[in-house]
């Protein structure tokens, strides 16, 4: 078997340029672990499943095991590592670390993202935790955390308008 | 004394609650951190994405396109076939590859290792080594060889040059067809022997099992638990009525989101293999390597980085990880290999998988009169490390919280064409709550009894403790009823529709659970080569932070916060000052089951408590020294700051630390070293215990069912952090309701294939699956563990398949009879409506 073509890909992540040569074949959730050391991503089934691996592309969550990187050829991607600014958590990682929203922390990374794009889209609580976790698996917590988090922004939201 | 205790009620446990042991701590600073619901002290690194799982150490070596950096990648060459011998191992092309590293097969393999060695072996079993290098595979996903390349994706391009030829042998599924007369025989060579039929004669005061004869056929092994057969049998046959029932617990999956993962180093200068590894027991999975790869214990250091996910997945050595590592050595660099989901469903163990036919015998009172199982547990291929053991403590525990006259299990450990089993959060106990309750449930109905009240009648009263059940477990404290009451009430007024295309129903049940394992007599006697003590380490050091070292690993479930708040709590600092390391077997404290079996808490906080006050008794004699006063005048602050009362003067606990160190004036006799290590042994397995209720809804037309409300009462004794120990339980009952509802690891019973092999076969319990969960803790100390602990970790595993599976039956008693195993899956649930006449 030859060895598979390699290309350049260069990609916006979490504000920054990155350039990786990398196999045409290569997943981006590979990418961004190996190629640029991006290890928040996580890969629990590559199967577009578990959802651990959830980025923004464009702001929009992805998985990031079902798409080749060389598909994010020139796009924004935002990933775990992105969120919290000089060391500060964001409302949500506050509100899940609070509420005891994670246990092993394998799958929180990905929903992190995914709730972050619900947040800024303004869901509600009941679209986010019906809809939008519904993307999600989680083995340790059975979500009750994770939608105590959800509530918890809310009434954050509420106070702070 | 029990402490109701809620979520939104989260008290300190107050000096008057103390278990014996704990001793008073005079002077604390601040709030008592024993009690206290606090965040974890490493969750700000897993949000911010800075976890270090073993698949992201060194990760940026991983690709490279131009032919990879120093790191080397396996995959690992697996069986296709579920029974055969394999004929032909030819890798000459893969070997050509310019990205091949490494290809070796069964000769090499038995060239450079050795088997892995068991720990707990049933009676009767002969198989006393598991096979690294087999020429028969027995389950698909065997490991028969091992590819090491550049790249992952260059290993996995290259096993598929690798030609391996098998000759096919028929294959048998399910532990009944291959009991059954003239089933295929996995291990034919062993089948007929006389066999040895290990520890025999009279339970012991401990429990230890009765073997009942010599190995046949594909059975590996039997024991007898409880009361001898023939005396059970005749309190059957004298009874006025009996319930019989053949009933099962499914084939799981561990499925946590993290796989299992190794990277493994081998030195070839100092000859050390150095590796990471998502294990739950490092220093076991040490101690079989060695012996595996023919190495001294200390050349090898097993690093555990975060974990995701254990559930008893991760706690035995498997072969591919072993592979793994005899790669890293043959090549003298470093080797990765963490493996994918399907390999996760398919080839690493799998927990559960027992068919058992039970036998409850009532008086016309409805009071117990006997319980008999015969368990027969799927061993799968061979019988890994502790093999067995889910299965034998399913038959040793299933008497659960009640009385019986007379009761016993027998257990038969079967052999099948299916990737081996092992330990699976709730190891049996949930198994044998699942056959005891579904038949209680079922003797009610019968008997036209109110199954809420048969359970009363017949559960262990508080008054009755200590208590020794018929297979000799001894109960130390509790008040089952209580909590059985409790979880019934949740329910009481809530609706039990049975009219209509959507029925309503609900039901409670109780539950114990075996945590502290184990006393290392114990283990012994039972024949189990573990020992279950553990060591807890504190060390102060020169500027006055406080390390501890345990036994322990963390896997999600907390126990780092845990014990760096035992630690605080002893000391009487804040917990910012306490850091805890864990899962190294060059830094941290041996140990044979490290996390597992609800014990981190109890024997690893057990032993902290002691050198926790023996740690903060020093430091007190210290700082008396210095402020020249006795060290019952001194206390230490809110700032950390030592007080000495008569004569005023101060010193801060980090000065005393640092003058501890320098050792100058201190009298001969006195260490100077600040580590105090303490061994603890617990005395006797303590006994958590719970109810859990249930209310669902079962649409006729579609078979599925909703859980409209569930409700937990659990009891582990004093919480250290009652916000990790309600996680724990919420995420163990959704886990329950996975076994209960959707999870189910099967088999083609005709070709023997697996047929869940990703996500979508296997459905893990989704957010929509998994109501909210509420959880009502109450506090009845242990009585001879430090500190008043009880595990918890397990508990709630145990009562949500057949506290669903009850409530179902309450909805829809048309099909009751007929509810005999999980998963209750919507076509099973709807061809039971069908067969049951109830169609729309």
């Amino acid at each position: 078997m030859s060895v598979a073509a390699v290309r350049t890909v260069t990609l916006t992540v979490n504000g920054t340029e990155r350039t990786a040569r990398t196999e045409v074949r290569t997943l981006l959730s590979d990418f961004l672990r190996n190629a640029l050391g991006l290890t928040g991503t996580h890969v629990g089934c590559e199967e577009g499943i578990c959802g651990s691996c959830t980025v923004l592309l464009e702001g929009v969550p992805v998985r990031a095991c079902l798409m080749l990187a060389v598909q994010a050829e020139g796009a924004r991607v935002e990933t775990v590592e992105g969120l919290a600014q000089n060391g500060e958590l964001t409302g949500l990682q506050s509100a899940m670390r609070d509420e005891h929203g994670l246990q092993c922390g394998f799958c929180t990374p990905g929903i992190l993202m995914s709730l972050t794009a619900a947040e800024r889209e303004g869901l509600s609580e009941e679209e986010t935790t019906g809809q939008v976790l519904a993307g999600h698996r989680c083995r340790c917590t059975g979500y009750a955390g994770i939608r105590a988090a959800v509530a918890r922004r809310r009434k954050e939201s509420e106070a702070t308008p | 004394m029990t402490t109701p205790h809620t979520p939104d009620d989260r008290p300190g446990t107050p000096d008057s609650d103390r278990a014996p042991g704990a001793g008073p701590v005079s002077d604390a600073a601040g709030p008592r951190l024993i009690g206290r619901s606090m965040p974890r002290i490493h969750d700000d690194r897993i949000l911010r994405g800075d976890g270090r799982y073993t698949d992201d150490i060194e990760a940026l070596d991983a690709i490279d396109a131009h032919g990879g950096g120093s790191l080397a990648h396996a995959a690992v060459l697996r069986s296709p076939v579920p029974h055969g011998r394999l004929t032909r191992f030819d890798a000459d092309t893969a070997r050509a590859d310019s990205r091949a590293l490494l290809v070796i097969g069964p000769d090499e393999i038995e060239r450079h290792a050795d088997p892995l060695p068991t720990v707990w072996r049933m009676p009767g079993q002969l198989q006393d080594r598991i096979q690294v290098a087999d020429r028969t595979v027995r389950y698909v996903g065997q490991p028969v060889g091992l590819v090491v390349a550049s790249s992952r994706a260059a290993a996995e391009d290259i096993a598929e040059l690798v030609e391996i030829s098998y000759e096919p042998l028929p294959a048998v599924v399910g532990v009944d067809a291959a009991l059954a007369p003239g089933a295929p025989l996995l291990h034919p060579a062993t089948a007929d022997s006389t066999g040895t039929p290990g520890p025999t004669g009279t339970p012991g005061p401990t429990g230890a099992p009765e073997g009942t004869g010599p190995a046949h056929g594909n059975q590996a092994g039997e024991a007898r638990f409880g009361d001898p057969r023939a005396d059970v049998e005749r309190v059957i046959a004298a009874a006025p009525h009996v319930t019989t029932r053949e009933l099962a617990v499914q084939r799981v999956s561990y499925t946590s989101m993290e796989p299992r993962a190794v990277l493994a180093e081998w030195i070839p200068g100092t000859a050390q293999l150095s590796l990471w590894s998502s294990t739950q027991v490092p220093h076991a999975f040490r101690y079989g390597l060695a012996r595996a790869l023919r190495l001294r214990m200390d050349q090898i250091r097993v690093s555990v980085p975060d974990l995701g996910g254990g559930f008893g997945g991760k706690t035995v050595l498997h072969v591919d990880e072993t592979l793994v590592c005899l790669a890293a050595k043959l090549l003298g660099r470093r080797v990765r290999w963490t493996e994918d989901r399907n390999e996760a469903l398919t080839a690493s163990y799998q927990g559960r998988g027992q068919n058992v036919t039970a036998r409850l015998a009532l008086d016309t009172d409805g009071r117990f009169l006997a319980l008999d199982a015969h368990i027969r547990g799927d061993l799968g291929a061979f019988a890994t490390q502790a093999g067995s053991g889910p299965f034998q403590i399913a038959g040793q525990s299933i008497e659960g919280p009640y009385r019986f006259d007379r009761a016993g299990a027998t257990v038969t450990a079967v052999y099948t064409n299916a990737v081996p089993t092992g330990a699976y959060r709730g190891y049996g106990m949930q198994e044998a709550c699942y056959v005891r309750e579904r038949l209680i449930e079922e003797a009610a109905r019968e008997l036209g009894l109110e199954a809420h009240e048969l359970r009363l009648r017949n559960l262990v009263s508080a008054a009755e403790m200590p208590y020794t059940t018929r297979a000799m477990s001894t109960y130390d404290t509790g008040d089952y009823a209580a909590a059985l009451r409790a979880a019934r009430q949740a329910v009481a007024g809530l609706p039990r529709e049975r009219t209509g295309r959507v029925r309503r129903g609900v039901a409670a049940v109780p539950s114990i659970e075996a945590t502290g394992y184990g006393p290392t007599a114990l283990q012994e006697t039972i024949g189990i080569e573990a020992s279950g003590w553990e060591s807890g380490r504190i060390r102060v050091n020169e500027d006055g932070t406080v390390t501890v070292y345990a036994g322990a690993i963390a896997m999600g479930q907390g126990i780092e916060t845990t014990l760096a708040q035992i630690v605080a709590d002893r000391l009487g600092l804040p917990l910012a000052h306490i850091a805890v390391r864990l899962g190294d077997t060059e830094t941290t404290p041996h140990s044979d089951y490290s996390s597992q079996a609800s014990r981190s808490v109890v024997v690893c906080g057990g032993a902290l408590m002691r050198a926790g006050e023996q740690m903060r008794a020093r430091m007190h004699a210290l700082a008396a020294s210095y402020l020249e006063t006795s060290p019952e005048d001194i206390s230490l602050d809110a700032e950390q700051v030592f007080h000495a009362g008569k004569t005023s003067r101060t010193m801060t606990w980090r000065d005393v630390a640092h003058r501890g160190w320098l050792g100058w004036g201190r009298p001969a006799h006195d260490r100077i070293m600040l580590e105090e290590t303490v061994d603890f042994d617990p005395p006797a397995i303590t006994y958590a215990y719970a109810a859990h209720a249930a209310a669902v809804a079962v649409d006729l037309d579609t078979g599925k069912i909703t859980v409209e409300g569930y409700w937990a009462f659990p009891d582990s004794g004093v919480l250290v952090n009652p916000a990790i120990a309600e996680g724990q339980t919420v995420g163990a009952v959704a886990q329950g309701l996975g076994i209960a509802l959707t999870e189910e690891a099967a088999y083609d019973p005709h070709t023997a294939q697996p047929l869940a092999t990703s996500l979508w076969d296997y459905e893990l319990p989704a957010p929509a699956t998994v109501p909210t969960v509420h959880v009502t803790h109450t506090e009845t100390p242990s009585t001879f563990i430090p500190g008043g602990f009880k595990g918890l970790g397990e508990g709630g595993i145990m009562p949500p398949p057949v506290v669903l599976t009850n409530a179902v039956a309450d909805a829809v008693p048309e099909i009751a009879p007929a509810l005999h195993r999980t998963p209750l899956t919507p076509y099973r649930v709807w061809t039971l409506v069908q067969e049951a006449g109830l169609e729309g």
